[in-house]
């Protein structure tokens, strides 16, 4: 018996090692406790972890999008008449003529009792919106995410099978591509290919302005609409899994089990399902859960380009803003997100190799 | 053991979901086409694509585009302004008059008038909606302005309006305010915070029906309107985030209307199958800002605006020294007018005319003559000096703008003609922004949209404009002071005669272009197209080679129709989306399988 390895093989350039946006990735290295450590403690450390990552991110959520040039008030009465008394009117009602370190505290406060204040632009409490467009996010991700990681462990798992033959040099480069692909770029071109010219699927949007969405014509017509985003979501992401899988998977398939499974007259499809895929599956889990929280995070582009009334075209609303409540905000609940992934993807981990639970 | 199984349950189950999904996703194609045609039988829903942002449908608070845009449809001013040349016509009132000196203003209103409610419209809606905004701060937040100057407002009987100002003024003081009915928002409890977003009762020709926030807005059509019902039943604001969406969604027709496109993609959609496409004069002017020595209301000098700039010599070189006709025609893709000053040629009274002595051409060694009386010689390396400095300025655009990153490289040679260091600074819009306000600019890529009424534009020019020691208050064009124009101003402010008004304006657009605070490069067009098999009878302003979308007045969508029969002839037969989508489905099986089959004969190959 070997010692699992986790700090996975992968080609040069691979996914791994760019990951998505904001996707921190947890501490690889804590993968491997100590021997005798309990698991209790095990999940208090990524627990105080988390915890601080939090509280580094509301701390930074506040000060960051401050020292963003611009301001929101400005912004407003760029080109509009506006008397200096009906700006002043406006910063007080923002909050924008308090010191830094009192908005600072208010922000905190607040935080504290799920309150992220009022967004400018709409006018409404920043905690209302964003949950009003994490349903559509959701969904989007929730539909490209299954694709992808679907897709993406298939054809890994294939590949590495195959390694070097045809089938693997087309799929794992076809991948790449896609992968190196920025995510703008090919939104567009599916856009224009299939909504424009083909006029197969609709350009933008979630749902036909008047369609109920829980009628099945209004089921049937936001399938529609999810359909080029998951696409271009999927293609841009699944090289990842492809290629933790592949990777794994090889690694796997220098064990002696397989050889002693080959002995036992097993055939190769069944040395394949049954022995070495589950056991390249373990390490896979884990990044694939890391790389959840970071597809919530790259939908804020294919949002953009798809018009999909979600959290990430919020977020790119806000920038423009800037609408300082909403976009903190957003940030905080993006990063939690990712936080909470990423915790996630250490208990599981834990959870699901009997090897690391036994040490 | 159990750990495999449950392993290799939970891969089966994924790729299970994985090739449902695949499946309902192609029969859904096929009944989704037809919903699709279904819906383009609603002939008489204009669906318009935005992006425009959307605080509320409040027009006491809200200042965004969108919005202000739509209370154009849904609410009549005392006075609008004409489609033909945008000049002061009938709104709610019919007619109009004022004393000798512009103090006193008294309007007739149009008798038998309805909300869009039914109830009557009178002069008590006029009076008590200017009231309010007069008297309660929180409704003053986006029009307050506009009001500032009213001293009472008053209805002798049902039919008049009478505005009593605290100054004279020539500019009719009855545009541009959204009259609401009392008997609705008189019984609102916070009418600041009122978001007035669905069933809205107005007087204009179309009233907010349901407003989806980043989804749809829909208007319906006013059955009480005074000019009588429009023949559209709805309007309907779709949301595009991105502009080149909005391009994809009228070539498939999924919209019918989009605006504000640039040249690349007006000129990708010229050719395409039932677009047609308007280059619509608008009321924007573009032009480079020169930081002439920028002063707060005390003359306290602050930023750090190049010294030789406070020359006007160097700053009409500076002009003489730009192409602005090639500049035009490379950079815009001659989508603009020729420009004079600061307020466009759509407004044909004000425009300062083409033929104004004060105006100047491009001429290098005008410009290079102008340098040399300022006494900046030239240097070895071609580069002017004075007292040992160089003749170095910085040009601040915004990153993001093509036209503003192809003027920079257009202007960094020219200046290097005449002897002018130019450094581009290009930077994200909030910078830029930033930077102007502080003055850390020599010279800035500015624009302004203007309203019929050159007043305000012009007072923003005056020196009252500046902002105080705080750096607050005061919205300033370029920073310009200069006395004899704020005379001009004030003249032209309380001149009731249009003619002798308008003279009064030319002779102050003349002492601004001499001055040089800024070159005017040009009049941007607004960029448009629509569904000529749906609809037409979109009326410009002016009707006379004007814009569509962004009028002042409700004239855009108010005429339209439906095209004739024939026009809007469905799609002919072909394989619909379903069909595709399945062989494509198909297809990757296919590919998919076949890769699958290749690796398993492979291994038995391998296994022998």
């Amino acid at each position: 018996m070997t010692t699992p390895t986790h700090d996975l093989p992968t080609p040069a350039g691979g996914p791994e090692s760019g990951g998505s946006g904001i996707s921190g990735g947890p501490s690889r290295d804590m993968d491997e406790p100590p021997k005798g450590a309990s698991f209790v403690s095990y999940l208090l450390r990524k627990l105080g972890g988390a915890l601080t990552s939090m509280i580094l991110v509301i701390v930074l959520g506040f000060f960051a999008f401050r020292m963003l040039p611009g301001d929101p008030v400005l912004k407003i009465a760029k080109e509009r008449p506006m008397s200096p008394a009906q700006i002043a009117e406006l910063r007080s009602q923002y909050g924008l003529d308090k010191p830094v370190i009192v908005q600072f505290w208010d922000y905190l406060v607040g935080i504290f009792t799920g309150d992220f204040g009022e967004s400018y632009v709409y006018r409404k409490p920043v905690a209302a919106l964003i949950g009003e467009y994490l349903g559509p996010t959701l969904l989007l991700t929730a539909a490209a995410a299954v694709i992808a990681i679907g897709l993406g462990l298939w054809l890994g798992q294939l590949s590495a099978w195959r390694r070097n033959s045809l089938f693997d040099k087309i799929a794992s480069s076809t991948s790449l591509v896609f992968w190196s692909v920025p995510t703008f770029w090919l939104g567009l071109i599916l856009l224009m290919i299939f909504g424009g010219t083909l006029q197969w699927l609709p350009t933008g949007g979630m749902i036909t302005p008047g369609l109920d969405p829980w009628s099945f014509a209004g089921i049937v017509d936001i399938i529609k609409h999810l359909i080029l985003p998951v696409i271009t979501m999927v293609a841009v992401v699944y090289a990842q899994f492809l290629m933790v899988m592949r990777a794994s998977l090889i690694e796997e398939m220098s064990e002696d089990y397989l050889t002693t499974a080959r002995a036992k007259g097993l055939t190769e499809d069944e040395v394949r399902k049954k022995h070495a895929v589950p056991n390249a599956l373990l390490p896979t889990v884990t990044v694939v859960f890391m790389h959840i929280g970071g597809l919530i995070a790259g939908a804020v582009t294919v949002e953009a380009v798809f018009s999909w009334p979600g959290l990430g075209k919020l977020t790119f609303e806000a920038i423009s803003g800037p609408d300082l409540p909403l976009l903190q905000g957003t940030f905080v609940v993006f990063s939690a997100i990712i936080i909470v992934m990423n915790l996630a993807a250490d208990i599981v981990y834990r959870f699901l190799d009997p090897r690391v639970r036994r040490a | 053991m159990f750990a495999q199984y449950k392993l290799r349950k939970r891969l089966g189950t994924c790729l299970a979901g994985l090739a449902a999904m695949a499946l309902v996703g192609s029969m859904a194609a096929a009944p989704a086409q037809a919903e699709t045609t279904e819906a383009a039988d609603d002939s008489t829903v204009l669906r318009i694509a935005t992006d425009g942002f959307i605080d509320s449908f409040n027009p006491f608070t809200s200042f965004y585009l969108m919005p202000t845009n739509t209370f154009k449809y849904m609410y009549e001013n005392l006075v609008g302004n004409s489609a033909e040349d945008t000049q002061v016509s009938e709104g709610l009132a019919t007619e109009w008059d004022t004393d000798s000196e512009g103090k006193v203003w008294t309007y007739k209103i149009r008798p038998d008038m309805k909300w869009s409610d039914g109830e009557p419209l009178t002069a008590k809606d006029v009076s008590w909606t200017y009231n309010q905004m007069m008297e309660k701060e929180e409704l003053s937040v986006a029009n307050g302005a506009l009001v500032e100057n009213f001293d009472k407002v008053e209805t002798p009987d049902d039919q008049t309006v009478v505005i009593t100002l605290k100054d004279p003024q020539a500019n009719n003081p009855g545009q541009e305010i959204p009259v609401v009915p009392e008997h609705i928002w008189s019984k609102v409890d916070k009418p600041g915070e009122f978001k007035n977003d669905e069933k809205t009762v107005g007087s204009g020709p179309f009233q907010l029906e349901s407003y989806e926030a980043n989804k749809s807005v829909t208007l319906k059509a006013n059955p009480n309107f005074w000019r009588g019902e429009p023949k559209l039943e709805e309007i309907q604001y779709r949301y595009y985030t991105n502009s080149d969406a909005q391009v994809q969604a009228i070539r498939s027709g999924e919209v019918d209307f989009i605006t504000g496109l640039t040249p690349e993609q007006f000129k990708a959609i010229e050719g395409a199958d039932n677009v047609e496409t308007n280059v619509g004069n608008g009321r924007r002017f573009q032009g480079i800002s020169i930081n002439s020595g920028l002063a707060d209301a005390d003359n306290k000098e602050f930023g750090t605006g190049n010294e030789a700039l406070k020359d006007k010599q160097v700053r009409q070189a500076i002009r003489a020294g730009i192409d602005i006709d090639t500049l035009r025609d490379q950079v815009l893709q001659d989508y603009g007018q020729p420009a004079t000053s600061f307020v466009p040629s759509v407004y044909e009274t004000w425009a300062l005319p083409k033929d104004d002595p004060a105006i100047t051409g491009f001429n290098v060694e005008k410009a290079k003559k102008l340098l040399d009386d300022a006494g900046w010689k030239e240097g070895s390396d071609g580069i002017r000096e004075k007292d040992g400095e160089k003749l170095q300025l910085r040009f601040l655009t915004d990153s993001d703008a093509t036209v503003e990153q192809n003027t920079a490289k257009f202007l960094k040679p020219w200046m290097k003609d005449i002897g002018i260091s130019l450094k581009n600074e290009a930077s994200d819009v909030d910078t830029v922004s930033e930077r102007t306000t502080k003055g850390d600019y020599d010279m800035y890529f500015s624009g302004w949209s203007l309203g019929p009424d050159p007043d305000y534009q012009l007072f923003i020019n005056t020196c009252d404009s500046r902002p105080d020691a705080d750096g607050n208050g005061g919205t300033s064009q370029d920073g310009y002071c200069n006395k004899d124009f704020d005379k001009l101003y004030r003249q032209q402010h309380v001149e009731l005669d249009e003619g002798k008004r308008a003279d009064l304006v030319h002779q102050a657009l003349a002492q601004h272009y001499e001055d040089a605070a800024s070159i005017t490069l040009w009049y941007p067009n607004q960029l448009e197209a629509f569904r000529s098999d749906r609809f037409t009878g979109f009326t410009k302003q002016p009707t006379d080679g004007g814009i569509i979308a962004n009028q002042v007045g409700y004239w855009g969508y108010s005429a339209v129709e439906p095209a004739s029969a024939e026009d809007a002839s469905g799609d002919g037969g072909g394989l619909g989306a379903g069909g595709w989508i399945g062989i494509a489905v198909a297809a990757i099986v296919v590919i998919g399988g076949g890769g699958f089959l290749i690796s398993r004969r492979k291994k038995s190959d391998d296994r022998e």
